[in-house]
């Protein structure tokens, strides 16, 4: 999941970044005006963004005015240090998600976003049943019918990210860009190896199964590919066709 | 009609004074009347007497004695019963007296005496239990005219009063006819006054009520058209608008500062609480522990810088107490010791700080201001000033006086080399927690107040402070210029 953090002071950006990136794993860009986090924001790639209120150039506000304008549907966290529930009310109205009152509390920003992120992909529970995978993303474990699966946090990401888009064909592009930030060199073959161990430590954990990810060739991944429709759960889920057509 | 009078209150007063001046004309009008009607009723009873003396005279007649003499014929004569009068000759002999005239003086003397006035004169005495009016006055009987060509005339003197009772009673009727309409008018005016006066000050309750819904919250005031049209209550009016717009504005300013100020604060405890936070999410090695401490050291020294300079804008925007002595203030020894204390960051940043009129023997340029106002000020805009430096560039100081303006100022200019401010944002430096380039001074840990601080400093030492910048790259005279004005000390 990659993240981006509007906000002009430098030190609580870094500690926000260095908290995400450690705490749940995220992928972290970090924009230091409006006008900055705008530009970046156009960018598909956030599955969040964190926005403070008062910033140079173009407030937060005005941000996610323009956001929403152009139907970005990406969940919006607020950092504020207003105080007032007239002001809470504006943002909320304006198309933000939630907020978080400065000072906060780091773990309860970690909760909050990965909450908001959780609901953005359609999902209300934190642990995710499909596919006969049980994925636990406050403990960041594994199971297939019932067996522990033990992964790399990399490839926990991936697991994740296409969990929460089954049957659909996710390219190498889309899953560098959820899993990295802009500090990290794109190599899509890094991808490949990653994946392909994740595959191997699936399909492992239970015997002579059929393989859970199928690769596209030249296209991408795709996660339960053999699985017929009418028995897939997640099939009459609404909220995954509509993350689909936002990515696409 | 609901009437709240209180003591002092304009209406009040003014009834009272209504009141008053309608009593003091009441009681001029009644004593008036009453010297009027006295006038009038004893001129008419003195006319009467006259004429009681003349029937009085006719009733006097000759005496059937040798001596010619004549007497009062009583039966004949037809006078009120209560009136009393007496007749002398000029002998001093008394022909006659009303009967009812007990106690009567004996005039035999001056009573026989002709009056000084040949129209009579006047006596009031008191008789009979009653108080009479005596006329006094000398008449003269011809006895025989006809004989020894021409008769003998003898000269008589009558004395005849009436009471003065009834006239006293009409002309007190008559006064307190008038005082009693006065009295009547006065207590059907005065409520009228009080109701008309109530109507009067209409406009003013108005303006009142509407003046009273201004609140912290509602700033909204549209003085009603009565009050706008009175011009009693006109400049009045224009008072209270113009007090609130200035109260708004200083309000509004000063919320914003609180709000700013509580943003800048709640930001920097979420710094230091996130830096610990982050710190204590999983066990570290030591040398993490320590770098992540040292990062909670150099935030808490930011907050301090925060809260301190905080302080200082709060407490250079106190006025000086007007009782204090005017303070004084070297302000070449000032800048020497700054510039002395500032060497350091100057060469931290490769700038060069030039003062070339600073004679070090040169006289003292006694500023009005404290030593410590003059020391933050002139150690902030050096600060500011080399921090918007770049590399091997030069800030200059200048000071001049200029003996000529009123009040005599020193003239301090503080001139740098760096990109200056855009003209768009040239307004805005004094403000507080405003920051021409918010990444940047964040970075350099600049609070956003030191100018402001520099402003309130110069404004309590009552001088002035002005910012001029060009920002062209390329230009000769890029940079900004600060020119303070501050009032030699006297």
């Amino acid at each position: 999941m990659r993240v981006l953090i509007v906000e002009d002071e430098v030190r609580l950006a870094e500690n926000l970044a260095t908290a995400l990136r450690d705490g749940p794993g995220f992928a972290v860009d970090w924009a230091e005006d409006g006008l900055a986090g705008d530009d970046l924001a156009a960018n598909p790639c956030y599955d969040l963004i964190i926005l403070d209120l008062m910033l140079p150039k173009l407030d937060g506000l005005g941000l996610l005015k323009r956001l929403r304008a152009r139907r970005d549907a990406t969940p919006v966290l607020i950092l504020t240090a207003k105080d007032g529930a007239d002001s809470i009310i504006q943002l909320l109205n304006a198309g933000a998600d939630d907020y978080l009152a400065k000072p906060f509390d780091l773990g309860e920003l970690i909760a909050r976003a990965k909450a908001l992120i959780r609901r953005g992909k359609g999902a209300a529970h934190p642990t995710l049943n499909t596919l006969g995978m049980e994925v636990n993303t406050l403990e960041q474990t594994v199971r297939r019918n019932g067996n522990f699966v033990d992964l790399s946090p990399t490839e926990y990401r991936i697991l994740e990210y296409l969990i929460h888009r089954p049957r659909v064909i996710v390219s190498k592009r889309e899953l560098l860009e959820h899993l990295y930030d802009y500090n990290w060199e794109h190599h899509s073959n890094v991808i490949e190896v990653h994946v392909s161990n994740l595959r191997k430590k699936l399909d492992a954990a239970v015997p002579e199964a059929d393989p859970i990810i199928e690769t596209m060739r030249g296209r991408g991944y795709r996660l339960a590919p053999s699985f017929p429709a009418e028995l897939d759960p997640t099939a009459e889920d609404p909220a995954i066709d509509r993350t689909t057509e936002r990515t696409r | 009609m609901k009437l709240r009078i209180q003591p002092r209150s304009i209406a009040f007063r003014l009834i009272l004074a209504v009141l008053g001046i309608e009593l003091l004309s009441s009681v001029l009008v009644v004593a008036l009347s009453y010297g009027y009607e006295r006038h009038i009723h004893f001129h008419a009873f003195d006319v009467m007497l006259h004429g009681r003396v003349d029937s009085i005279l006719g009733a006097v007649q000759e005496a059937d004695d040798p001596g010619e003499n004549v007497m009062l014929e009583q039966a004949d004569l037809h006078v009120p019963p209560e009136d009393i009068y007496e007749v002398w000759d000029e002998n001093g002999r008394l022909l006659g007296r009303s009967a009812n005239w007990k106690d009567a003086p004996d005039w035999k003397t001056d009573g026989g005496a002709p009056p000084a006035h040949p129209w009579g004169d006047y006596l009031l005495i008191s008789t009979n239990g009653h108080h009479y009016r005596l006329l006094r006055i000398q008449g003269s009987r011809t006895i025989d005219p006809r004989e020894n060509g021409g008769g003998k005339v003898r000269k008589v003197t009558v004395i005849y009063g009436s009471q003065t009772g009834h006239v006293w009673h009409i002309i007190h009727q008559a006064v307190q006819f008038y005082a009693i309409g006065s009295l009547a008018l006065l207590l059907v005016t005065g409520p009228l006054i009080a109701w008309l006066l109530h109507r009067g000050l209409l406009p003013l309750r108005e303006l009142a009520a509407l003046a009273s819904q201004v609140s912290v919250d509602s700033w909204h005031f549209s003085p009603p058209d009565s009050a706008r049209t009175t011009p009693e209550l006109a400049p009045l009016t224009h008072a209270i608008e113009a007090v609130l717009q200035r109260l708004e504005r200083s309000f509004t300013q000063q919320k914003t500062f609180v709000s700013d100020a509580a943003h800048e604060l709640k930001t920097a405890v979420a710094v230091q609480k996130s830096s610990l936070q982050l710190l204590n999410m999983k066990r570290r090695t030591l040398q993490e522990y320590q770098a992540g401490l040292e990062r909670c050291v150099a935030d808490s020294l930011r907050l301090e810088s925060l809260v301190a300079d905080m302080l200082t804008l709060a407490r250079a925007e106190t006025p000086a107490p007007n009782a204090e002595a005017q303070p004084t203030t070297d302000l070449n020894h000032c800048i020497s010791q700054v510039v002395t204390q500032m060497e350091s960051i100057a060469s931290l940043r490769n700038v060069k700080v030039a003062i070339p009129d600073l004679d070090p023997k040169a006289a003292p340029l006694n500023v009005a201001m404290h030593a410590e106002d003059c020391r933050l000020l002139v150690s902030n805009l050096l600060l500011n000033a080399l921090q918007h430096s770049p590399s091997e560039s030069t800030v200059e100081i200048r000071v001049t006086t200029n003996p000529g303006s009123n009040p005599p100022v020193a003239v301090l200019v503080l001139q740098d080399h760096g990109d200056g401010i855009p003209g768009e944002a040239l307004p805005h430096v004094f403000d507080r927690f405003y920051r021409g380039d918010p990444s940047r001074t964040r970075n350099t840990g600049g609070t956003g107040l030191g100018l402001a601080i520099c402003k309130a400093l110069v404004q309590k030492a009552r001088g002035a402070i002005q910012i001029a910048s060009q920002p062209d790259a390329g230009q000769p005279d890029q940079g900004t210029a600060v020119t303070v004005l501050l009032p030699l000390a006297s």
